[in-house]
């Protein structure tokens, strides 16, 4: 479904991923850890088609095709979602208006005949989404993610997640900021999700979600790079002896 | 070439002209005509501004005043035009004013339930209200309100009785004929809300056609614990100017919120001063202004915190789009004495265009020292990472920018409490980015 090779991509000419390799399969949970500042979140702007970061070096091929030569747009409506680790504000947009207009940008995408989603149809929809991550109907009509709290604004991120239906995931610390409640629904969620024929990768610094959530490998970045890769337990151990081990030698 | 200050002295003899001549031919009453002859003295003195001139420091009137303008009389509007305009949740709390005169056929007061609206010649008889009329006219410092004093020649006074709660929002449409010839019109209103009453108005501009000048003035007068909402929507046709000056004065504990949005013109000027004279009152002020071609709105702000406690708050949201031009100049003044005063003032640009312009100027004067007061101004294109946030989610980039855009405009549009309105501008002052995005 992915396939990363070698890939390079930096900001404003500091180089921040320094050839990542990463292979993702149909059906495969992919958790990715490792300390503040490795380039996690730097990885999945890239994936996403965040303007600002450049590629120089590598290739990424999704689905048989170049992402990198995609808008971000299009690469949303091929299937990929990216759950922000900090989900932006932007007040003056109704929430659950977004959403629809979300909704029904991939509807027409799969099929250009198509029509809109009566909003009445979309609100159904929405309300059983809302139910499968516990969110209340109160957040319909707010701004989206204006005056959210960090949690409300990762559940948001997955009630998106739940109405775009992607093929593939990539959740930015979607678990941090969450108590327990809504760490159950938001892995609920992504549980649902994993349904055979997606893909999730999960960036996360916390053991806590991989209780939830049965991940296939861990991988471990720093300095840009992965620099381990194993199975459920390497999570563990992680947490029990830190990163330390393992970076140290890499610089 | 004639210059600037031979221009404006000319004009100034225009209006001088224009006013004798009509002072003979007018039917308005003597009470009227004693404001009118007080309002063309303070103009005299007053005279229209220089370059320099420090309440006009973005805006440039020369060639607006130099106009030869004929005053414009009570003409004939279809019924058609005037429910294009209207509100159907204030059918029976409407006022037509048709260039500054009443339309009673038009206009419908059922619905006003013990409120009193007369003209202001009526109301010229008490002598509160005369007295006050009176030290406006001689004391007032905007040139073009001071033309309104000259010219205005009935006016409407509402006089919201103490503990009344008006149910409907009073609609208040000031159309502009305009027509071949320029033509000059001044509305004006008066408005005083019993102590412990609560009232709501909407005042909008609109034109049937181009080519006038409207030159309006409004009181509003809180008594102790009144509450008034004020919908303004600045609507006029492109190539008329505009001038509104609004005076707002706040007893104890009373409450006015504003909500303005401008929808430019050749020319438009809205000139805002508010004293909160007593303990406890508050006051809040949004604006939204939406610019394109060559279109200019500009504000003109002067809040007087003169006694303790009180609130002013304000935010301004304003989107520019190819020439448009747009300012901002707002002061907060704390008295001394006007302790634990509360203000704040945002102004937010929004600059679509390399040619769009954006003056902000937002100040504070504070004399009292156990204050809390913050301004800002930011001028800024549009938010890169929003933009990518709404693009990761799969809507195209240019459907992107224009939802950013509306919703930029939309945060103040959706505060204002009567949905009819909002519809409205979503429709009108929305549809203006519309075209350009798309
Ligand atoms: N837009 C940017 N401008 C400047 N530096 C950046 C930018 N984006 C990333 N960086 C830098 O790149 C490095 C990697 O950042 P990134 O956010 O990818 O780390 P991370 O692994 O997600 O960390 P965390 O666990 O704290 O979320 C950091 O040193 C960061 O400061
Ligand atoms: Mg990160």
């Amino acid at each position: 479904m992915l396939e990363i090779k070698d890939l390079h991509a930096g900001f404003e000419g500091t180089e921040i991923i320094k050839g990542v390799d990463l292979t993702i399969k149909k059906g495969e949970v992919h958790a990715i850890m490792g300390p503040n500042g490795s380039g996690k979140s730097t990885l999945s702007k890239v994936l996403a088609g965040h303007p600002d970061y450049e590629v120089t070096g590598g290739t990424v091929t999704y689905e048989g095709k170049n992402l990198l030569d995609m808008e971000p747009e299009a690469r949303a409506l091929e299937g990929i979602f990216m759950g922000f680790q900090y989900p932006v504000e932007i007040p003056g947009v109704n929430n659950s208006e977004f959403l629809r207009m979300a909704y029904n940008a991939r509807l027409l995408y799969k099929d250009p005949d198509a029509e809109e989603i009566d909003p009445l149809d979309f609100e159904e929809i929405l309300d059983a989404k809302m139910k499968l991550v516990e969110m209340d109907h109160k957040y319909k009509e707010r701004f989206l993610n204006d005056g959210f709290s960090g949690g409300e604004k990762k559940k948001n991120e997955i009630l998106q997640m739940a109405i775009l239906e992607p093929k593939l995931a990539i959740l930015d610390e979607t678990d941090s900021g969450l108590d327990i409640d809504a760490l159950k629904a938001v892995s609920q969620g992504i549980n649902r999700l994993i349904s055979g024929e997606n893909a999730v990768i999960l960036i996360t610094h916390y053991q806590r979600l991989l209780e939830y959530i049965q991940p296939h490998f861990v991988h471990v970045m720093s300095a840009g790079k992965i620099v381990k890769s194993g199975e459920k337990d390497l999570a563990l151990q992680l947490e029990a002896q830190g990163y330390d081990w393992l970076t140290a030698p890499a610089t | 070439m004639s210059t600037t200050t031979e221009e404006t002295a000319q004009a100034e003899s225009a209006f001088l002209e224009l006013h004798k001549g009509r002072q003979q031919s007018t039917q308005a009453p003597e009470a009227v005509k004693e404001l009118n002859q007080a309002g063309i003295q303070r103009f005299e003195l007053l005279k229209f501004p220089h370059s320099k001139h420090e309440m006009f420091t973005y805006v440039r009137t020369v060639d607006t005043v130099a106009t030869p303008y004929a005053l414009a009389g009570p003409e004939a509007v279809s019924k058609e035009f005037i429910e294009s305009a209207s509100y159907s949740a204030c059918e029976q709390t409407r006022l037509v004013l048709v260039n500054g005169f009443l339309n009673e056929e038009l206009s419908n007061t059922e619905g006003m339930n013990g409120v009193k609206v007369s003209g202001l010649s009526e109301a010229l008889g008490q002598a509160e209200v005369r007295d006050y009329l009176r030290s406006g006219a001689e004391n007032e410092n905007d040139v073009f309100a001071s033309l309104n004093a000259a010219f205005f020649s009935e006016g409407i006074f509402i006089d919201v009785p103490a503990d009344t709660a008006l149910k409907s929002p009073v609609l208040l449409l000031c159309i502009s004929t305009g027509g071949e010839k320029p033509k000059a019109s001044f509305p004006r209103l008066l408005v005083r809300a019993g102590r412990g009453s609560e009232s709501n108005f909407i005042v909008k501009f609109v034109g049937q056609r181009e080519n006038y000048l409207v030159d309006a003035a409004q009181d509003f007068i809180l008594e102790e614990n009144s509450c008034v909402g004020l919908t303004q929507i600045q609507a006029d046709l492109g190539n008329s100017r505009h001038f509104c000056k609004t005076r707002v004065r706040q007893k104890k504990d009373s409450r006015f919120n504003l909500i303005g949005s401008l929808s430019g013109a050749r020319l438009a000027r809205d000139h805002f001063e508010c004293r909160l004279q007593e303990p406890g009152a508050e006051m809040s002020m949004k604006g939204v202004t939406v610019l394109r071609d060559e279109e200019q709105a500009h504000r003109f702000i002067r809040i007087h915190h003169e006694a303790p406690h009180c609130v002013s708050e304000q935010n301004f949201k304003n989107v520019i789009n190819d020439q448009g031009r747009s300012s901002i100049d707002g002061t907060v003044i704390v008295n001394q004495g006007a302790q634990l005063t509360r203000s704040d003032q945002l102004i937010n640009n929004l600059m679509l265009s390399d040619g769009a312009h954006a003056d902000g100027k937002p100040n504070l004067m504070i004399f009292a020292d156990d204050v809390k007061c913050t301004h800002g101004n930011t001028v800024g294109q549009i938010d890169g990472d929003q933009l990518f946030y709404l693009q990761t989610r799969g809507l195209s980039r240019e459907a992107a920018r224009s939802l950013l855009t509306t919703s930029f405009a939309q945060s103040i549009i959706e505060s204002i409490p009567h949905p009819e309105a909002v519809a409205d501008l979503n429709d009108t002052l929305l549809k203006k980015l519309e075209a350009k995005n798309g």
